[in-house]
């Protein structure tokens, strides 16, 4: 349940931002570790109290997201291979964060200060308050953008530029701003995914790339643009995940995984609740 | 002599690097219904997408209330007040029929509360109250057409484009929503229209104008247009 | 002259400068990182193939490599195939592969399949890596099926070894040419043939194609399993060459390096990758001082040039015209004042 909390809250900010910008960002995974390692350096070498290193590694994250769209987006939209571009170049990027967190931090395995210890008692299963933890603050996480999203005046931008974009733009939305924003909310997500996982695990350089990895398998298996499918998905997966690991060995669950994806996706190429993208202008 | 709100002067513009239309004037006053005929494909939608920005303009002016709008983005041409209601409609598929009203009203206009003017808009489109939580994907044809054009009306503005409002309608349905388009007439509204079926505005509007392969090649009250069969046959098919 | 003879031309002469640079004696270094530029090189215009002409997102091609190598490396430790036949037998292997990866994702259109087979490439490497179990208990101790994380040796050699003592790098240089040349020539062959006109047809107009009878999945297909054949056959000389073959194959660093030779050169043309490879393998040299900073660079490199120069240095042309056609919109309107 935990893991698939966890990939929920990727996945978010990934769906969010192919649904918005037909936009693959295969950086999400490097700047999901830089957020861990913010939070880390802020509580470890700045010696900031926990919930403000949470806030640093969330607004880092959130303006690097920004940055992103900046420096790449924005200049390949134009361009008639978009998609593809954009993938080649978050790629890029991506590299760049990571092997940027390895030259500072350096390759060896450091542990998430930000971390609750202890475990309570359920009959005869002990749950560690960790876990607790991730939950609530991804079941939290989840609620505020669904609220967001639906509510708000500027989540219905968001969705509306999804939709469709050329008529958002004739109602006034300005189309620059609501991909910057949905970057900036994807990298915050991505920074809190980062410290929920390394605070399990540990922090590295390379954490980022089997998480993303995973949520990316997860939106598609939901068709990449639908949020809350993604989010369902993610549980079910995380749950399916934990299930081949005990039965089968760790080995195997990411092969597993894979059989599942490719199953689905051949039945459904636009996943599991996708619908075909034609209607986007 | 009262200034044009709209201007337009020596306008070309078009798509992937080929113009459509080819140094077009044309100007509107304050309060007018002018119709946009002529056979598709020449560039009535374009001149419509390079008013509200869409379009790049390759040359020539577009004045609003004096200013010029050619080189701004969309979303602050509406802002100005220009009001675009596009061929197709480009509902938000995914939204209800008032979270689409409600997205018409994204700006925030000055001394105007949202939810007067969705009354507003609701009083004159009673069909869409019916179906205030619906979703747009599965909306008829005609509703889809009413919340489109209840859509533009939210948001207000000076300047009202509406993009043939009766494609692919049944009759019936055309005839309400002309006669919404009427009545917004009668109550002062600034209206430019596309319009396929010349003879179904010619009573109401103030000028026409037809358009033939990006260039205006007459222009005249509505009873004169129907009057001259040679324009009828060649342009408008009879 | 057709494109197909002026592209054959200009591989011979290529082809016969490249015969003659070990015999003006360069030395070892050199004669083997050309042979290194060119196994990369095959690697790269077999992807070329799938991704720009076929307009296939797939990111298998590493994963194809190591399985040529592997496959190759396992036939000659377990089975002890003599090497002149565990090659082309590790480049069919990998040609099966390269069909189930096209099998897999043949309903799947841009990322999508990028996603999937990065999934792929992922999914062999933690199966390798995290295999612990002992296979065989021989010579080198106890060793996984596929080599965990150690990987295969001692599974044989060319011969060349043997054949020239001193001097064996340049027969393996003479033999990677001779690889790069068929795989160059092969290359031209498919695009100029009816396979290359299906592709471009269904990638500029795929409803059309499909409507004359072009059915993207078969041609698809084909396109995989040829280009997996010389990939593997890539992979399976890169371990007889190194004489092991073990995970680092599926380094996320070394798909960086081919991406980065990929955007560099151009996609969509033969000669482009070969470019972007020799000047990737040039730039790293230069690199050499500087081991750190040697993923960033590549990254900085990929996004620049996919940003600036999406076409590559080979299509610096149609960048150009662009960017021309981009200014000519911008520039201010002539008023006319037309009252």
């Amino acid at each position: 349940m935990t893991i698939g909390a966890m990939y929920a809250v990727s996945t978010i900010g990934l769906s969010l931002v192919y649904g918005s910008l037909n936009m693959l960002n295969m950086a999400h995974g490097a700047i999901l570790t830089f957020g861990g390692y913010v939070c880390y350096a802020a509580m470890a070498r700045v010696g900031l109290p926990s919930p403000l290193a949470f806030g640093a590694a969330i607004l880092a994250c959130g303006a690097l997201g920004v940055l992103i769209y900046l420096a790449a987006a924005w200049p390949l939209l134009r361009s008639p291979n978009f998609e593809t571009n954009i993938f080649i170049a978050t790629i890029g990027i991506g590299a760049i964060i990571e092997n940027a967190m390895l030259k500072v931090f350096g390759p060896y395995p450091i542990p998430q200060p930000l971390a609750v210890s202890g475990d309570f008692v359920v009959g005869h299963v002990h749950v560690p308050d960790q876990n607790v933890f991730i939950l609530a603050v991804a079941l939290a996480l989840m609620a505020l953008v669904a609220i967001t999203l639906e509510r708000s005046r500027f989540g219905r931008a968001i969705r509306a530029t999804a939709q469709h974009r050329s008529a958002a733009q004739l109602m006034g939305v300005r189309v620059g701003f609501v991909y910057a924003q949905v970057l900036a909310i994807s990298g915050a997500l991505a920074a809190v995914s980062g410290i929920l996982v390394s605070s399990i695990a540990t922090l590295t350089p390379v954490m980022g790339a089997d998480p993303m990895l995973k949520a990316f398998i997860i939106c598609v298996v939901a068709g990449l643009g639908n949020v809350y499918g993604a989010v369902a998905s993610a549980i079910v997966l995380g749950l399916m995940e934990a299930s081949v690991q005990y039965l089968l060995g760790v080995r195997w669950s990411l092969a597993t995984l894979l059989l599942i994806v490719v199953i689905v996706l051949i039945w459904r190429p636009h996943g599991l609740f996708g619908r075909s993208q034609e209607e986007r202008q | 002599m009262v200034e044009p709100l709209l201007d337009v002067r020596d306008l070309a513009a078009g798509y992937a690097g080929r113009d459509v239309l080819f140094g077009l004037n044309c100007r509107i006053w304050s309060g007018e219904l002018v119709a946009m005929v002529g056979p598709n494909g020449h560039g009535k939608t374009t001149l419509l997408r390079a008013i509200s920005g869409l379009v790049r303009p390759s040359r020539g002016e577009i004045l609003f209330a004096g200013k010029p709008l050619a080189r701004l983005r969309p979303d602050a041409i509406v802002a100005r007040g220009v009001v675009h209601v596009p061929q197709g409609d480009w509902l938000f598929p995914g939204m209800s029929v008032i979270e689409n009203l409600l997205m018409g009203a994204y700006l925030p206009a000055a001394g105007v509360r949202v939810s007067d003017r969705l009354d507003f808009v609701l009083s004159l489109l009673p069909k869409l109250a019916e179906r205030r939580r619906q979703l747009a994907s599965t909306l008829s044809g005609g509703e889809r057409r009413m919340v489109a054009i209840g859509r533009g009306l939210m948001a207000g503005g000076s300047l009202l484009m509406l993009d043939e409002p009766s494609l692919g309608l049944a009759p019936i349905v055309i005839d309400q929503i002309y006669e919404v388009v009427f009545a917004l007439k009668g109550s002062g509204r600034t209206i430019l229209l596309v319009e396929e079926n010349a003879a179904r505005v010619a009573d109401h509007a103030d000028r026409m104008l037809l358009l033939d392969n990006g260039a205006f090649v007459w222009e005249g009250s509505g009873p004169d247009l129907m009057v001259r069969p040679e324009i009828v046959e060649t342009y408008l098919g009879g | 002259m057709t494109p197909v003879r002026r592209d054959l031309l200009v591989g011979l002469f290529l082809l016969g400068l490249a015969a003659c640079v070990p015999l003006l004696g360069p030395g070892r270094y050199v004669t083997t990182q050309s042979t290194l530029f060119f196994v990369w090189a095959v690697v790269v215009v077999q992807w070329n193939l799938v991704l720009g002409v076929g307009g296939i997102f797939s990111l298998a091609q590493m994963a194809l490599f190591a399985t040529g190598a592997y496959a190759t490396a396992m036939l000659g430790f377990y089975l002890k195939w003599p090497m002149l036949v565990a090659m082309p037998a590790g480049a069919l292997v990998c040609v099966l592969v390269g069909m189930l990866i096209g099998v897999a994702c043949l309903r799947l259109r841009g990322p999508y399949v990028a996603l999937l087979t990065l999934a792929i490439a992922q999914m062999m490497y933690v199966l390798i890596v995290n295999d612990t179990e002992c296979f065989t208990n021989g010579s080198m101790g106890c060793l996984p099926l596929f080599g965990g994380v150690r990987g295969i040796g001692q599974f044989g050699d060319l011969g060349l070894r043997a054949l020239f003592p001193s001097k064996w790098y340049i027969a393996h240089y003479y033999v990677a040419l001779a690889l790069l040349a068929a795989a160059v020539a092969f290359s031209i062959m498919i695009l100029g043939g009816p396979l290359g006109l299906a592709f471009r047809a269904l990638r500029d107009n795929r409803s059309y194609a499909m409507s004359r009878g072009i059915g993207p999945f078969k041609y698809q297909l084909w396109l995989f399993a040829l280009s997996a054949f010389f990939t593997g056959l890539a992979g399976a000389f890169y371990a007889i060459h190194f004489r092991v073959v073990g995970p680092t194959v599926f380094s996320f660093s070394t798909l960086l390096f081919l991406l980065a030779m990929i955007v560099v050169g151009g996609i969509g043309s033969i000669w482009g990758p070969v470019l972007g490879a020799a000047l990737l393998m040039l730039a790293d040299e230069g690199m050499r001082e500087f081991p750190e900073i040697r993923d960033v660079g590549l990254g900085f490199v990929t996004v620049l040039f996919i940003i600036l120069c999406p076409r590559g240095i080979i299509g610096w042309r149609s960048t150009l015209g662009s960017v021309w056609r981009r200014q000519r919109m911008r520039r201010p309107p002539e008023s006319s004042p037309n009252p």
